[in-house]
């Protein structure tokens, strides 16, 4: 009976499965429809979303592009060789090659389903599979009426998947491992955010596809903005947090994303520059990439790819602003004046409306914030502003999880240990902003990489028929530790007049900001213009050792609470990680995303090689490691660092 | 940058088992208050402004309200979707009004055969996905 469970005692339930999906995002909806494909009759496979699997994750609002399409123009290698060079020399080939040759299959799915892919001249209503042209707004990018990308991408994964096998509202917390086996996953346990249960998972295999993390760092905007970040709020860095618990290999977690985008409301910048050949400048009219050539050769041999790397732009964007050129302008005025010259009046009609719809489809913030400063781009151009920092494996970023790659590749033998996409920890993959070491896969590419997991995972789950999930930590004392914030609450909430402020609690919300302050003043945030030194780095250990201390004492007084207890848990984990990375990383790889001010030079000789972390689950001692970077494809980067 | 709900419009999706606003919200900030039943954004300071809850209300009782740390009073974007299109109005702060209109989908909503033409699982061990039976793979 529902009725005899409150608050303060939950339901436990348990239930057994084979396969276990965390995250209903692009890669977990891949692996929900690949999965059920190659699982043999009986095998039971299960999909947990904290939200609802129609609008969670990155892609909720839409996205007006899809990112990763290899078409007939490009070759894996292509891909291979871009996404090496944007991501300054340090990315796993296996994985990114073998996301660049499936990707385009999953792209046809989305167009079979129903999305709306834009066509060149000549091509209307052919499909893509069938050779129809697709609207390139960048050599991988193709355009999409994307309002509804992510219903229709669950839309197949909830029918493929079955609705009796999605829990919805389910917020996983901690993996559990094998008592038997060591560094065996056995399952994983969450909280309902919409009734009063514990949830208690047992499986053979589980895929941890739970998105990347964002406010980790204190944001540009405090006030009601806080939430209009760039990378979608709620992805609280559960993948990384929870892999380093479960003590999987973590690789490139100092790497991070600092997009550059329109001021305040974040909206994004590709279409302008590569649709409507927009251009950027300082305050004064200058172009800043041109001008600081100097600055960035100091990067070679990176500075001379085919497209300068997002982080090298931002470094000469961000030299402007510091020594008081801004504001850095997006000169839309001027880009569609020179398309109207070119165009019809109807033509550019259609094409403010395209401008306003990259907008409306991905982030309608953005048109909220022109709405409300009369900002019309055909008269006024718009500010750029870099952001706050955000960690991800699927976009321009490159953190996450380290994993094993496919075994038909001529990569080291050290790559391929395992089952494709699978971490350390026997049992657990993941993919999309889970898997590190191989940014640019996007909506499509993560999409892939979970179809890719899901394959491996039911094989997997065939070789490893007689394992018998038992747990290794007792069931009882974490199920009380998930629920400490709401026992925190009730035992002293009446102690004083108002019970926001308690010497016996902290809110998670106070949490999140202590974190947020200490990341943005020691870890390179924005107020320091993204600078930070061993010594600094030290401090902010301290700092989030004290606030590790303090999370047992945060307080829910309702489901909602107790969500952002944990979600705010997972952010300190992810940032700890992210800080040992940037403090063994002794110099600056990435220059216009983080700067080690004691050691500001791209270091070639030292560091062009994986910085690799583990955590031991059971004493807490970190080990972080270096493993070498091997080119599986010819780099033209590489080779003229060798001339 | 907050949604807000107006008054008379909400009808708390008339008490059923599930609020569509709290139900589609990515971030769990939509609640009903089932005293009033009426449903209010609990934490504004963390809304994506994605406008989910917004599309599925069915009783277009939800706004956004441009964040006011950063954006002069006035403007507003309101969406209206159906299964095949969605209608955007941007009103501007000095009055100027713009609307589009965008598909947002090719086939009916529920029409999804994710197995229907598709071929049946290949060899477990190789590399392709089970849509890609009979292609062959390149490598390096
Ligand atoms: C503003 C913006 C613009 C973008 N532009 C483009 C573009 O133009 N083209 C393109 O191709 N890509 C674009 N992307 C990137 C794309 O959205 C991501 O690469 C992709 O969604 C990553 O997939 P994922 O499955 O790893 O994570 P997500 O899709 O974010 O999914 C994460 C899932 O995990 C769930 N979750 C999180 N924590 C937990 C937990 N503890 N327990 C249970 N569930 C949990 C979430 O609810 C969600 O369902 C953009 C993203 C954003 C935000
Ligand atoms: S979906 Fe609309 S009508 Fe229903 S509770 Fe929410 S605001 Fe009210
Ligand atoms: S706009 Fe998005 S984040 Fe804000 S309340 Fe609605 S669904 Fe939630």
């Amino acid at each position: 009976m529902a009725e005899e469970y409150t608050f303060k005692n939950p339901e436990i339930v348990e239930i057994s499965t084979d396969i276990l999906i965390i995250g209903g995002g692009m890669a977990a909806c891949g692996a929900a429809f690949e999965a059920p494909r190659w699982a043999p009759p009986g095998t039971k496979i299960i999909l947990v979303d904290k939200a609802a699997v129609d609008r969670s994750g990155a892609v909720a609002q839409g996205l007006s592009a899809i990112n990763t399409y290899i078409g007939k123009d490009n070759t894996p290698e292509d891909y291979v060789r871009m996404v090496h060079a944007d991501l300054m020399g340090i990315t796993r080939d296996d994985l990114v090659y073998d996301v660049g040759r499936h990707v385009d299959d999953s792209v046809y799915l989305f167009e079979e389903w129903g999305l709306p892919i834009w066509k060149d001249k000549g091509s209307e209503g052919v499909a893509l599979k069938d050779g129809g042209k697709p609207v390139r707004s960048g050599r991988w990018q193709i355009m999409i009426n994307g309002e509804s990308y992510k219903t229709i991408v669950a839309e197949a994964a909830k029918k493929a998947l079955g609705i009796r096998n999605i829990f919805e509202h389910v917020f996983i917390v901690k993996l559990l491992l094998d008592k038997n086996e060591p560094n065996r996953l056995a399952g994983a346990i969450g909280v309902s955010v919409r009734d009063y249960k514990v949830y208690v998972f047992k499986c053979n295999a589980a895929l941890l596809v739970a998105g990347g993390a964002v406010n980790v760092f204190r944001p540009r905007s405090l006030g009601e903005g806080m939430g209009r970040t760039w990378y979608p709020v709620w992805n609280a860095g559960s993948t990384y947090a929870m892999a380093v618990e479960a003590g999987a290999e973590m690789t490139m977690m100092e790497n991070r994303f600092v997009p550059a985008r329109f001021k305040d409301g974040y909206g994004p910048v590709g279409a302008w520059f590569l649709l409507f050949k927009s251009k950027a400048t300082n305050g004064f009219g200058e172009d800043y990439v041109k001008k600081n050539a100097n600055l960035l050769a100091e990067f070679a041999p990176y500075d001379k790819a085919a497209t300068v790397p997002t982080c090298l732009r931002n470094h000469a964007m961000l030299k402007e602003m510091k020594e008081g050129r801004g504001p850095i302008l997006m000169d839309t005025p001027s880009a569609m004046k020179a398309l109207a010259e070119k165009m019809t009046p109807k033509e550019v009609k259609h094409l403010e409306a395209e401008a306003w719809e990259d907008f409306l489809d991905m982030c309608i913030g953005q048109a909220a914030f022109w709405a409300g400063m009369n900002i019309r781009p055909e008269e006024t151009p718009s500010e750029l502003m870099p952001t706050e920092p955000y960690l991800l494996g699927s976009h321009s970023g490159c953190c996450g999880i380290w994993v094993s790659g496919p075994e038909d590749l001529n990569s080291p033998a050290e790559w391929k240990w395992g089952y494709n996409r699978m971490t350390t920890v026997k049992g657990l993959f993941s993919a999309g902003d889970g898997v590190g070491a191989s940014g640019h896969k996007f909506s499509s590419g993560s999409h892939t990489e979970g179809r890719i997991a899901a394959k491996n995972m039911v094989r997997f789950v065939g070789d490893n028929k007689s394992f018998k999930p038992e747990f290794k930590q007792d069931l009882k004392a974490i199920i009380e530790e998930i629920y400490r914030p709401v026992r925190n609450y009730h035992e002293h909430k009446d102690k004083t007049t108002a019970e926001d402020v308690n010497p016996f609690y902290i809110l998670p919300k106070m949490f999140q900001m202590r974190l947020q302050k200490a990341m943005d003043e020691y870890v390179a945030g924005v107020s320091t213009f993204y600078q930070t030194n061993g010594i600094l780095l030290k401090q902010g250990l301290h700092l989030l050792n004290m606030l590790k201390e303090d999370s047992v004492n945060m307080r829910a007084k309702d489901l909602h609470e107790l969500l952002r207890a944990w979600e705010n848990y997972h952010r300190l984990r992810t940032a700890e990680v992210h800080l040992r990375h940037i403090m063994f990383r002794e110099e600056t790889r990435y220059p216009g995303f983080f700067y080690r001010a004691d050691f500001p030079k791209l270091d070639e000789a030292n560091w062009h090689c994986f910085v690799n972390s583990r955590m031991d689950p059971d004493t807490g001692e970190w080990t972080l490691m270096k493993k070498p970077w091997v080119g599986l494809v010819e780099h033209t980067t590489m080779k003229k660092a060798a001339e | 940058m907050p949604t807000f709900v107006w008054t008379d419009k909400c009808d708390g999706c008339k008490g059923g088992e599930v609020a569509a606003c709290m139900y589609i919200c990515p971030h769990d900030l939509m609640k009903l208050d089932v005293a009033r039943m009426k449903a209010y954004n609990q934490e504004p300071e963390q809304c994506w402004e994605c406008q989910c809850c917004v599309k599925a209300c069915p009783r277009q009782a939800i706004e956004v309200r441009p964040g006011a740390d950063f954006v002069p009073m006035g403007g507003a974007v309101i969406p209206l979707r159906t299964d095949n299109a969605i209608l955007w109005t941007i009103k501007f702060r000095d009055g100027e009004v713009k609307r589009f209109k965008f598909p947002v989908r090719t086939t009916p909503v529920g029409s999804i055969d994710p197995y229907g033409n598709k071929p049946a699982a290949g060899n477990l061990k190789d590399q392709l996905l089970f849509t890609e039976a009979g292609k062959s793979l390149p490598t390096i």
